[in-house]
C-alpha cells in the first residue's frame, strides 16, 4: 500500500500525476488518466500504489546503463525496483526472437505480437508490482513500439487504439542520440549492426550505414511528434553516463520525494560510469 | 464497490469506417461463416468447399487459429493459464494477421475465392464475452478485410451446447470460459460462456450484414440454400476452371 521511504504527504499527491505541467486541469481526478483509455478489465487504480519510470532512447543511447545505476541508487535510497522491457515476457518473449531471426513476419502481426509481450508484462508483472508501491523501470515502452510500427506504415490512430489499456507512465525520459553517434556506439559494442536495428525489412538501402540512418532518423522524427503528445522529459544522451545520471536522479527525487540526489556507483557498476 | 471483472459489454457497436462496405480492391471474393460451436456452420462450409473443388473453381479454405506462428504461445498459455483477457486477445489477433497478411489478402489479390471458418466476429463475440471492450477489439482487427457474404449459423443454445457436449470428453479450461469464474462446473461455464458469444453475434446481424442460417434445418437443405446465395452474391465464373485453348 505505501510507497517505500515516501517522505512528505504532499509528495504523494504529486506522485501519479503524469503531466506535472497542467496541473489544475487535472485536479478532478487523478485515476483515470492512469490509462490512455478505458482500463484493462479488473484492474482498479487507487491500488496502484507505485511508480512507473520509463526510460525511452534507440539502442545506442544508453538506456540499459542509465537503469542499472539507477536500481543501485534507489535500491540504496530503500526504494525496491522492478524493471520491464521488450521481449522479456514468459508468454511470447522467445516466440518473438524467433520470429525476428526468422525475418518471415510481417509487419501487423509483429505489432500484436509486441503488444502481447507487453501485455503480458504489463498484467503480470508491472501492475502486481505497482500494487506492492515498488518502482518500476521500463527499458523501453509502448512508444519504441508504436514508433516502429508507424515508420512500417501502420496507422498511428491504430496503434493508439491497440494501446489504450495500457498505463501511463508517471515519468518518461527520452535520451535522445544523433544515428551517426548510435551508430558508433553500437558498432563498438557488437562490431555489427544489427537486421531489425538498421531496418533491413523496409529496403531502404544497400549500405547499412545509410540504411541505420535513415531508419533512425525516421523513429526520431516519430519520437519527436510523441515527445509533444505525451510530455517526454527529453535528455541530450550524448552527455557522458554520470552527466546524464544526475539530471535523470534529479527528476527521479523531485517526483518521489527523496532529498538527497547524492550518489556514487559501487565497484561492481564502476566501469559503467564514464 | 463496483466489481470490474463482472462489467461484460452489452453491444458490439461497429466503428462508422466499417458499417459502409468499400469498394473491393481486388479480384478476389471472401466467404466466411460465423456461428458458436454446435451450431453446425464448419459442416457446412466443408461442403460448400466441397461443391466448388469439385466444380474445379479457384479457392481456398482457411480456418481461425491455424498458424504455426503462435502455435507454442498459445500452448504455453493455456496449458499454464496464464492468459489474460487482452493476451488471449492480442495472441489470436497477431495470429489472424498473420493468417491475413500472408495468405488471405495475397489470395484475394491473385482472385482467389477464400473460404473462412470463422473470422473477425468470432473475436469480436467471445473476446468481448471476456470483458475485452469492444471498441479496442474492432480497432484490433480494423485491418481486415471485410467478407462479401458472412454465413451466420444460428442454433439454439441448448441444441448446440448438446452437440458440443455430447461428442467431447472433456471440456478444454478456456473454451469453458473457465478463466472468467463463472462457475466451477465445466459444463454450466461452457453453457453460460456461449449463451454471452450468442447475444454478442446477434447482436451483430444487422451492423455487419450477417446472412442468418438456421442451424436446426436438415444438412443438405441447409447446403442447399448456402449454395443458392453463393450463386446469386458471387460471380462464381470469375473463379471457374480456365478453359483450355
Amino acid at each position: 500500500m505505501k510507497r517505500p521511504g515516501k517522505i512528505a504527504a504532499s509528495v504523494s499527491s504529486n506522485g501519479h500525476r503524469s503531466k506535472p505541467s497542467r496541473k489544475a486541469a487535472d485536479k478532478i481526478l487523478e485515476a483515470p488518466s492512469r490509462f490512455y483509455g478505458i482500463p484493462l478489465p479488473g484492474v482498479k487504480i487507487e491500488e496502484l500504489s507505485g511508480t512507473l519510470i520509463v526510460i525511452e532512447g534507440t539502442d545506442g543511447s544508453g538506456r540499459s546503463t542509465q537503469i542499472s545505476l539507477l536500481t543501485e541508487w534507489l535500491e540504496s535510497q530503500g526504494f525496491a525496483v522492478q524493471t520491464m522491457g521488450l521481449r522479456r515476457s514468459y508468454l511470447v518473449g522467445e516466440d518473438i526472437d524467433a520470429l525476428l531471426a526468422e525475418n518471415a513476419v510481417t509487419r501487423t502481426t509483429l505489432a500484436l505480437m509486441y503488444s502481447t509481450d507487453f501485455f503480458d508484462q504489463l498484467e503480470r508483472r508491472i501492475l502486481p508490482a505497482l500494487r506492492s508501491g515498488l518502482i518500476v523501470l521500463a527499458d523501453r515502452y509502448i512508444f519504441t513500439l508504436i514508433a516502429r510500427a508507424v515508420v512500417r506504415g501502420i496507422g498511428r490512430d491504430y496503434l493508439h487504439g491497440m494501446y489504450e489499456m495500457a498505463l501511463r507512465p508517471d515519468l518518461t525520459f527520452w535520451l535522445d542520440v544523433k544515428p551517426e553517434i548510435a551508430f558508433d556506439r553500437e558498432f563498438k559494442k557488437a562490431h555489427t549492426i544489427s537486421y531489425w536495428e538498421s531496418g533491413r525489412d523496409m529496403s531502404l538501402s544497400n549500405d547499412l550505414f545509410q540504411s541505420f540512418i535513415r531508419y533512425q532518423s525516421m523513429i526520431r522524427r516519430e519520437f519527436e511528434y510523441l515527445s509533444k503528445r505525451h510530455g517526454f522529459i527529453e535528455l541530450d544522451g550524448e552527455g557522458g553516463v554520470a552527466q546524464v545520471n544526475r539530471v535523470l536522479r534529479k527528476r527521479i527525487a523531485s517526483h518521489l520525494g527523496i532529498r538527497s540526489t547524492h550518489y556514487q556507483p559501487s565497484h561492481a557498476l564502476s566501469h559503467l560510469w564514464r | 464497490m463496483a466489481s470490474a471483472t463482472t462489467d461484460i459489454p452489452a453491444a458490439i457497436e461497429p466503428s462508422a469506417s466499417r458499417s459502409v462496405t468499400p469498394k473491393r480492391q481486388y479480384p478476389g471474393a471472401l466467404v466466411v461463416v460465423e456461428g458458436i460451436d454446435g451450431s453446425g456452420k464448419s459442416t457446412q462450409l466443408y461442403l460448400l468447399k466441397r461443391w466448388l473443388e469439385i466444380g474445379g473453381y479457384r479457392i481456398h479454405f482457411t480456418e481461425w487459429n491455424s498458424s504455426p506462428l503462435v502455435r507454442s504461445a498459445t500452448r504455453r498459455g493455456k496449458q499454464r493459464r496464464l492468459l489474460t483477457p487482452a493476451t488471449f486477445s492480442l495472441l489470436h489477433a497477431a495470429d489472424f494477421a498473420d493468417r491475413c497478411e500472408r495468405q488471405i489478402l495475397p489470395l484475394l489479390h491473385g482472385g482467389y475465392l477464400v473460404l473462412a471458418d470463422r473470422y473477425v466476429y468470432t473475436a469480436f463475440a467471445r473476446d468481448a464475452a471476456r470483458g475485452c471492450s469492444p471498441h479496442w477489439l474492432r480497432n484490433l482487427y480494423s485491418f481486415a478485410p471485410i467478407p462479401d457474404i458472412t454465413f451466420y449459423f444460428r442454433a439454439p443454445l441448448d441444441v448446440a451446447v448438446n452437440r458440443i457436449v455430447a461428442g467431447r470428453p472433456k471440456l478444454k479450461y478456456y473454451e469453458a470460459g473457465m478463466d472468467l469464474g463463472i462457475s466451477l462446473d465445466r459444463a454450466e461455464s461452457f453453457r453460460i460462456f456461449q449463451e454471452r458469444i450468442l447475444n454478442n453475434y446477434d447482436q451483430m446481424i444487422d451492423t455487419d450484414n450477417f446472412v442468418l442460417m438456421d442451424g436446426t434445418v436438415q444438412v443438405n437443405k441447409l447446403q442447399k440454400q448456402m449454395r443458392q446465395i453463393v450463386g446469386e452474391r458471387i460471380e462464381l465464373a470469375q473463379f471457374a476452371p480456365t478453359k483450355k485453348k
